[in-house]
């Protein structure tokens, strides 16, 4: 019942030997014998633990903190304040700039201070004696409301955002304009104009106009943020910690705590999960207790720390208005993109503000986005952040015009469609893409060929049995650019060691394996691959933006090539022929056309390189590539559900992804991306919501309460790889792991939209909201009918 | 644990999951929540057998145990009883084929719910030797996978099921 099918040409299948086909895990063995080592596995001598104090506020002064009980406490080595933190560059602008606030809490579980014990049973027990008076504040806690004149300010003035960690996730050359003047809530602002929209919609035989509201959701990887750091006595600090992100904690902790990068090293342990909310969190808190205590520390956030003070996913409010043709030209898209960003700047508009005018050719555009500050947790990426808030309004507002134009939702959509060299919003022209490819190999998923059949029951007769319906939505992402590097290296043996610098949390090393094997021409199993930590690894950039297979991948391919060529230009030496005359097969060198005795075996070319006395250079094949040209990724997702109209429940039968991945290098793991991020999607779109009350206090900090979606919930989720090659990635690999979550809330909506007739439009679609949108629940009173 | 007989002194507060992966230093099951929501730290546990009551506390003799969720249980209530990890699924370094499966199939991602994960499965497939994927769905909707959309997890308890 494998899922996946793939839309290749046969040719292009037969052309390669190891890439392309799917490939087993590497580290698979010791991950399904729980061998493998994680952080919280992890064991220093003389390691302390850490439980932090979170505030029982959202907004509040700090009066005092008295430590004296929780240091008495027997077992307690440490009681840590921001009084008592080593010194470091502060800027309580920026939510990493920032280990406890000294006066102002901005966020209901904002660490406030740290116990540390060698018994973290101690250390817990003693966060309890901890007397912290505060003066209670009032907190801000809607994003609407933040925005208004008049609206207390969530906190004291910013200087100095710092906005790199979003730019590794989406690189797009755009300035989002920081606020200045009248001191507000407004941390941002951004505008994208093209054409003249009241024009459009002028000549629109169709014009929709909605608001569509999207809740906070959490990453909830299932291992909790992760960190061990230790300062030894020559001033060295190493950092153990579940990230996707080693070089850009080394190079901000440096900057923070005034550290030579080359004194940093900071090992990326195996990631439990990461989807965005693992780049850099914990780790310079740890760090600094470490510096503070000269022991080792290790800190793991319990699920509730995890959900009230890590970096979730941002709630927004998109009030949109669109314009439509009789013939399904679509005129003219006016939007406002309002971002809760939470207590400090980061929230991810930039994307939403590009995506909702940037998956259809679309001559006037009018699109302004706001980064609005609350008294909530800060928030950070998660999987294409920003992208289905936006996607989930144009994608159900593109349904709602179709229909009432009497069109095909498919056909419209194909119709237009942005294609290789539209702009987008910002006005750069898209490279290679596959979109409408993506449209058309969803048409031939089971669920799309459902359709018909759904349509055919009498569905809506008397609106009480359960009714079926399909819908259909894109979705699409840009993805990051950043420098990558990597090494081969033959060992004396034959076999092949391959270094990077990128953490593996998607299978990346896999596919290295396999780009490593096709261009050496060697078994998979003749190629070791490693990330190795900051202080031993060439530098590759944050594994965020789904770009580590596109720009690691292609370093790879290139220190691979690099390789070859000196093995070669020995080979040719030993054999008396030109480099070009020659081929590699199965671990050796030997002369095209297949001559007898003349060639030579990897293993005898690793000892030429590496004994004593030998005659030739080590082999080290380097690969360092920057690129600037974008791959961007897009989907196509068809939902079928179920709808209760009693209920309200919706209940998922079918999910397909159609999505482009340039060439799936590893189409195992393309397929898994491909319905791990759709599975993200479905909880977006049915159950995932951070509740918060008026106090801005989060009311469900726990996985019962916080609904993920379950087995029971999902069934098997079809995958369709569809391959239009980008143009710089290796072997036409483009972004692959974030744009399967973007599209699955819209497809949802409009399968219960043709399901029962009735248009939600605020994600989760709670049995409550559906049931509000068939009108059987009074919108004031919130009851039931 | 795993066959192995353990002789610990603990605290009466220790959960099953803090003595195993701290005591017994077993770190495979996993923590992550804490709460008993997310199964990663499931095990096989087989109650002792009370000769004189014909039963085990917790009811009548089952060779194939019960799956718990390690976090919730505390150690002194598995006094006695023989616990199974995924460490000690694979015999004379031949994976179970539940663990193979995993891995074929790309039902491995992350790694932080595999063990439980398996465990789970291998509590469904010690009940029924050939479940429907329907069964196979309400059978693991204990344990939380965050990164596979579970479909790849489906096919490898399929998988398992053909090569068991």
């Amino acid at each position: 019942m494998a899922q996946e099918t793939k839309v290749r040409e046969e040719a292009k299948a037969a052309e390669y030997r190891a890439v392309g086909k799917p490939a087993t895990r590497i580290e698979g063995v010791g991950k399904v014998t729980g061998k493998t080592v994680f952080a919280d596995d992890m064991k220093l001598p003389g390691m302390l633990h850490a439980k932090v104090l979170g505030s029982p506020y959202a907004h509040a002064r700090i009066r005092s903190i008295d430590t004296a009980a929780a240091r008495s406490h027997p077992g307690v080595e440490a009681v840590i304040t921001a009084a008592g933190l080593p010194p470091y560059k502060m800027n309580a602008s920026n939510r990493r700039g920032l280990i406890f606030p000294i006066e102002e809490v901005l966020f209901f579980g904002q660490p406030v201070a740290a116990v540390l014990a060698a018994d973290p049973h101690v250390a817990e027990a003693a966060l309890g004696l901890i007397k912290v008076e505060y003066e209670a504040l009032p907190p801000v806690v809607d994003p609407l409301e933040a925005m208004k004149d008049g609206s207390p300010l969530v906190r004291s003035a910013m200087h100095d955002v710092d906005r790199s960690e979003e730019r590794g996730h989406v690189t797009v050359d755009v300035e989002q304009k920081e606020a200045e003047g009248k001191p507000s809530n407004i941390a941002s602002q951004l505008s994208f104009k093209r054409g003249d929209v009241e024009a459009g919609f002028a000549e629109a035989d169709c014009v929709i106009e909605r608001t569509w509201r999207s809740a906070i959701v959490h990453q909830s990887y299932i291992e909790p943020h992760s960190t061990i750091a230790d300062y030894d006595a020559s001033g060295e600090l190493s950092v153990w910690t579940s990230t996707q992100a080693p070089f850009y904690i080394r190079d901000e902790l440096s900057q923070t705590l005034g550290i030579p990068e080359n004194r940093i090293r900071v090992t990326a342990t195996e990631v439990g999960g990461g989807f965005g909310g693992k780049i850099y969190l914990t780790e310079l808190l740890v760090a600094a207790l470490a510096m503070t205590v000269k022991r080792p520390v290790k800190y793991i956030m319990s699920r509730k720390e995890d959900m009230l003070a890590a970096t979730p996913a941002p709630q927004a409010v998109v009030e949109l208005k669109t314009g439509m043709k009789r013939d399904g030209t679509l005129t003219a898209i006016k939007a406002r993109l309002v971002y809760d960003s939470g207590a400090f700047p980061g929230a991810p508009m930039l994307p939403g503000c590009i995506l909702i005018g940037g998956y259809y050719k679309c001559p006037n555009l009018d699109i302004q986005g706001y980064e609005v500050l609350t008294n909530k947790v800060s928030v950070g990426a998660l999987r294409a952040p920003g992208a289905h808030n936006a996607t989930f309004a144009i994608e159900s507002q593109m349904d709602m015009m179709t229909k009432e134009l009497g069109l095909d939702p498919l056909e419209v959509r194909l119709r237009n469609a942005v294609e290789t060299g539209d702009p987008l919003p910002s006005g750069q022209p898209y490279p290679s893409i596959g979109l409408k490819q993506c449209l058309e190999a969803i048409a031939g998923s089971a669920v799309w060929k459902r359709r018909a059949a759904s349509r055919r029951r009498p569905n809506r007769r008397n609106g009480r049995a359960p009714a079926r319906g399909v819908g259909l939505a894109v979705g699409g992402w840009m993805g990051g650019l950043q420098p990558a590097s990597a090494i081969v290296c033959l060992n004396s043996d034959g076999t092949l060691n391959v270094t990077v610098g990128s953490a593996d949390i998607t299978g990346t090393n896999t596919s290295f394996q396999q780009i490593t094997a096709e261009v050496l021409n060697v078994p998979l199993a003749m190629v070791a691959v490693t990330s190795g930590d900051t202080k031993t690894a060439p530098y590759a950039g944050m594994s965020a933006g789904s770009k580590t297979t596109y720009t690691v991948g292609r370093a790879v391919k290139e220190a691979a090539e690099d390789a070859k060529r000196q093995m070669l230009e020995i080979a040719a030496l030993r054999l008396e022929a030109a480099p070009e005359d020659l081929e590699m097969a199965a671990g050796e060198i030997r002369l095209k056309g297949g001559v007898p005795d003349k060639s030579l075996t990897f293993r005898r070319l690793g000892r030429w390189t590496t004994n004593f006395g030998a005659p030739y250079p080590v082999i080290v094949g380097r690969g360092a590539i920057t690129t600037s040209k974008m791959a961007p990724g897009f989907t196509a997702q068809a939902a079928e559900v179920e709808v209760d109209p009693d209920t309200g429940e919706i209940t998922l039968l079918g999910f397909a992804v159609a999505q482009d991945a340039g060439f799936a290098i590893n189409p195992l793991s393309v397929a898994g991306q491909m319905q791990g991020g759709a599975s993200q999607g479905l909880g977006i779109a049915l159950s995932e919501e951070m509740l918060y009350d008026s106090d801005g206090r989060l009311l469900n900090g726990n996985l019962l309460d916080y609904r993920l979606p379950t087995s029971r919930d999902l069934p098997p989720i079809e995958a369709i790889i569809v391959e239009v090659p980008s143009e710089e990635g290796p072997y036409g690999a483009r972004i692959v792991g974030e744009p399967s979550i973007v599209g699955a809330a819209a497809a949802v909506a409009n399968a219960v939209a043709a399901a029962v007739g009735a248009r939600v439009t605020e994600i989760p679609m709670t049995p409550e909201r559906v049931l509000r949108a068939l009108g059987k629940i009074n919108a004031a009173q919130g009851g039931a009918e | 644990v795993n066959g192995r007989p353990y002789e610990l002194a603990v605290e009466p507060s220790w959960t099953l999951l803090e003595t195993v992966r701290e005591q017994a230093g077993l770190t495979g099951s996993k923590e992550g929540c804490g709460t008993g929501d997310c199964g990663a730290c499931s095990m096989i546990l087989r109650e002792p057998f009370d000769p004189s009551r014909g039963r085990t506390q917790e009811g009548p003799k089952d060779e194939r145990g019960r799956l718990v969720t390690a976090c919730l249980m505390l150690a002194v209530q598995a006094d006695g009883a023989d616990v199974l990890t995924s460490e000690g699924l694979a015999r004379d370094g031949e994976l179970h084929p539940l663990q193979r499966a995993f891995i074929e199939t790309g039902g491995v991602q992350c790694g932080f719910c595999t063990p439980g994960m398996i465990m789970a499965a291998k509590s469904l497939l010690d009940r029924n030797p050939h479940p429907a994927i329907e069964e196979i769905r309400e059978g693991l909707a204990g344990n939380l996978c965050r990164c596979t959309g579970y479909t790849k997890i489906y096919e490898a308890v399929m998988a398992a099921t053909r090569a068991g």
